[in-house]
């Protein structure tokens, strides 16, 4: 399969194929999710020593840990000897992993401990040393925990390059601009979608066009301020212009602001408490940053299925791929780590009218995602290509700001462009290139 | 010889039938989808929680639900975000709503647990079917814990908690009351 026969770059069109073949899907699956460094979680949900929490890398199921000497491990869930999940426990605290098949037990690294039987019926020559559970690359960047199973790729940092490793950090910074400014509030949200995965990717990779999908949620106001659209920037008076961000080598996207003088703090809170946090946090985020302090990140997503949104509501989730048709999403929602009490909870209670199946906001993409992989199924249907030809033509290699990125190209207002760049790069790796 | 205090007996059956006969008004309120109706079954402080059920040791039910205040949850809000969406799903732009879905809500193994004062502990077991487009099934079954309070001789839903039996949501969308 050649990258041609899914996507036609001159013309700005994907086949519809892309979203229907299973054929595509187990491709993905060698080609894109495995060798890819995904998010797994974050450090603040292993405060102490043996502190575990289930995870996802693509379709692998993997225990994320902290051991007795604090080092962080990702082990794939899977026994050794019958390949039984050595953890059913979506979050705990515990010293060791015993299988409940044989009882084959493992540490918090991974190490296999404990083998029923082992003098007696292995008589002892078991080499236990290469038996232990299969161990991810960990990569602890500002808070945040990214794995991959491909000893192949690249280190994280390099996997991001310099442009995005910028743009990730601002993204983990608090409202005052301190590095791993966030703490991840308890329980992960998860459900699924009967959708192809990508139609979540491309819609946080750089999808502004899509407001018609939210007009219910800007007529009503449900943002912090409740009067004013579903953002909560929606009170800013500094004009500012929307960037869409794309790392075309690699397929990461961002959407932004960049305000075009150094804003004042607008209140976007209805509590003034709230608003005290914020406006502190505004002039100490100045001070700390200075002129990139004008940067205001929408979103993105690290390619493939890392996705984000920030703006005063940050959220990590992951795209897991089921099947061609159906996704599974989990959401990690963070607060700022030193906020006081009150923000924590106007924030989370924010979160949950905004996100996930429960949000008033996400509610309505679910549905659109859902009817738009209706549009893959037929053999008529599939013949004609989706349409990405918004604002196309009027990226540009060069930023006013160099701070912005040197490797990356900008498309300033609504456009395709970073659906367009995730997409070729995909399909660049479908047809088994890199 | 124990004998059955025949007037007490009777005020709990009494209460039981009111507490109900309110559950029934609600879901067919629900189902018919008088929204505005239902909002007014809900007193103005009403705390509406369904929390996230997680997968947990047998000896660590505090763990199993997400708490309210502080974690994630599927719901953990008041009357003003209620009326939100009671406004989104009136106003024809709600996708996730249009066309109109069709819902049944079941209460059932209604039991008063508590009465005391003005409020009415009840736990009772729901099943919420809802069905949209031609093909679409969600399926919600769980337990609910709630508090009604009596106000001007009226009963209102004062403290509203959903826990829903599923962990991972099976469904899209969560765009139905419980």
């Amino acid at each position: 399969m050649k990258a041609s026969d899914l996507i036609d770059v001159d013309a700005g069109t994907l086949s519809r194929e892309s979203f229907a073949s299973e054929e595509i899907f187990q491709k993905e699956i060698e080609r894109v999710f495995a060798p890819a460094w995904s998010f797994v979680g974050h450090t603040s949900q292993l405060s102490r020593s043996g502190d575990f929490f289930l995870s996802r890398v693509g379709p692998e199921q993997v225990i994320v840990t902290r051991d007795q000497q604090g080092a962080i491990h990702i082990l794939l869930n899977s026994c050794r000897h019958r390949g039984m999940p050595v953890c059913r426990y979506d979050k705990g605290n515990a010293a060791d992993f015993i299988c409940s098949y044989h009882g084959w037990a493992y540490g918090l690294d991974g190490a296999l401990t404990g083998v029923p039987k082992f003098k007696e019926r292995y008589q002892g020559r078991l080499e236990r040393e290469k038996w232990g559970l299969i161990q991810a690359r960990v990569c602890v960047f500002y808070g945040s925990i990214w794995a991959t199973f491909d000893d192949a790729l690249p280190s994280f940092e390099d996997y991001l390059g310099a442009d995005m490793q910028f743009y990730l950090r601002s993204l983990l910074q608090g409202p005052d601009g301190e590095d791993d400014g966030y703490e991840v509030i308890g329980g992960i949200v998860k459900w699924q979608v009967p959708c192809n995965w990508k139609f979540g990717a491309e819609n946080f990779a750089g999808d502004h066009y899509h407001g018609y999908s939210h007009i219910s949620v800007e007529r009503l106001s449900v943002g912090l301020s409740g009067t004013k659209s579903r953002h909560n920037f929606a009170g800013a008076k500094t004009p500012s212009q929307a960037m869409f961000v794309a790392d075309p080598k690699r397929g990461h996207t961002i959407r932004a602001s960049v305000y075009k003088t150094l804003p004042g703090y607008d209140p976007q809170a209805a509590s003034e408490e709230v608003n005290d946090y914020y406006r502190a946090c505004h002039e100490k985020r100045q001070k700390r940053l200075g002129d990139q302090s004008r940067l205001l990140i929408r979103g993105g997503v690290i390619f493939p299925n890392t996705h984000f949104n920030s703006a005063g509501r940050t959220m990590i989730g992951i795209w897991l791929p089921l099947s061609a048709s159906r996704t599974e999403v989990w959401r990690w929602l963070f607060v700022p780590r030193n906020a006081p009490v009150a923000v924590k909870d106007t924030l989370r209670e924010y979160y949950l009218r905004y996100a996930g199946p429960a949000g008033m906001v996400e509610q309505d993409d679910m549905e659109n995602w859902t009817a738009a992989q209706m549009g893959t199924q037929g053999l008529v249907s599939r013949k004609y290509p989706f349409n990405y030809q918004l604002a196309m033509g009027l990226e540009r290699h060069a930023t006013a700001d160099e701070w912005l990125g040197n490797e990356v190209s900008i498309t300033e207002d609504v456009t395709e462009h970073n659906q367009r760049a995730f997409y070729a790069h995909w399909a660049r790796l479908i047809a088994g290139g890199s | 010889m124990t004998t059955i205090d025949h007037s007490k007996a009777l005020d709990a059956i009494v209460l039981k039938d009111e507490v109900e006969r309110f559950f029934n008004v609600e879901a067919q309120l629900l189902d018919e989808r008088r929204f505005d109706e239902w909002l007014d079954l809900l007193h103005e402080d009403v705390r509406y929680w369904m929390p996230i059920a997680r997968n947990v040791r047998f000896d660590q039910p505090e763990h199993e639900y997400t708490r309210a205040h502080g974690e994630a949850n599927w719901f953990d809000e008041g009357k003003d975000i209620l009326r939100k969406r009671v406004q989104q799903i009136q106003g024809g732009d709600h996708w996730a709503e249009e066309p109109r879905s069709r819902t049944t809500h079941l209460v059932a193994n209604v039991n008063v647990e508590q009465s005391d004062g003005p409020d009415i502990g009840v736990k009772s077991r729901f099943v919420v079917c809802a069905y949209r487009l031609e093909h679409d099934v969600d399926l919600f079954i769980g337990k609910r814990f709630d508090v009604l309070r009596r106000e001007n001789g009226k009963l209102k839903v004062w403290r509203r908690t959903i826990y829903l039996d599923q962990s991972v949501l099976l469904s899209r969308n969560l765009t139905t009351f419980f």
